[in-house]
């Protein structure tokens, strides 16, 4: 596993979002960690040393896996630009199912418009 | 296992089993494209629990959760989190103010 700063770890999670959009999946999970072994921590508590924690990001495709930390200070604008980043990508979900049954389906007949566009662009490409 | 269809519920629990123990709680996000569906895991090895969702609004339920479960595992499990959402309303005003130092 491959530990990264903050900055290219968000650039490396846009790229697994980017190529999982026609198969694949994306987990990203969040872990409340020391960053350090159990027998480091054991030690440290022994001393009666105050252990630190960080915020552990570990990001996967089923094919690579990467990881960054962020502490106190720092996470605060790490989750303003994550978030950006899910709200680029997760076009997939479904949007508010509407009242009005002929805009929803006018709205069906422009995605099944605009796949079919961007699933030719792919092809052409 | 059964996934939580209500997600006041499954916020609510999952906040719950991590201050329970916060070294062993781990948040997971799954998201697949082609299918448009979206998967929300916590877990402390002994309980799971789980939400799954195909629509957009959950989306934006779960970027709150998201900043719940960042401020709580980088700054510690005793904060208080009600804030959280206040934060991002107080964050944008200031940020104006500093454009106006012209």
């Amino acid at each position: 596993m491959v530990v990264l700063q903050p900055d290219p770890f968000l650039n490396e999670l846009t790229s697994m979002f980017e190529h999982s959009t026609e198969n694949g999946s994306v987990w990203v999970t969040l872990k409340r960690s020391s960053m350090k072994s159990k027998v480091k921590r054991n030690k440290m508590k022994s001393a009666g040393e105050v252990i630190e924690y960080r915020c552990l990001i570990r990001a996967t495709d089923g094919k690579k896996t990467i990881s960054t930390s962020v502490g106190a200070k720092d996470h605060q604008r790490f989750q303003a630009s994550y978030a950006t980043i899910l709200k680029a990508h997760m076009t997939a979900l479904k949007k508010r199912e509407r009242k009005d049954k002929r805009k929803s389906a006018e709205a069906d007949k422009k995605q099944e418009g605009s796949k079919k566009r961007s699933s030719a662009a792919k092809a052409s490409v | 296992m059964v996934y939580i269809t209500s997600w006041d519920d499954f916020a609510e629990r999952s906040i719950q089993l991590f201050r329970a123990d916060p070294e062993s709680t781990r948040y997971v996000m799954k998201y697949r494209h082609c299918d448009g569906k979206l998967v929300l895991k916590v877990t402390d090895n002994r309980e799971c629990l789980k939400f799954k969702s195909d629509q957009a609004q959950d989306a934006k339920k779960m970027e709150k959760l998201n900043n719940i479960f960042f401020t709580l595992m980088a700054r510690g499990p005793e904060v208080d989190t009600s804030e959280v959402a206040g934060k991002e309303q107080m964050e944008q005003p200031a940020k104006k103010g500093r454009g106006r130092k012209q």
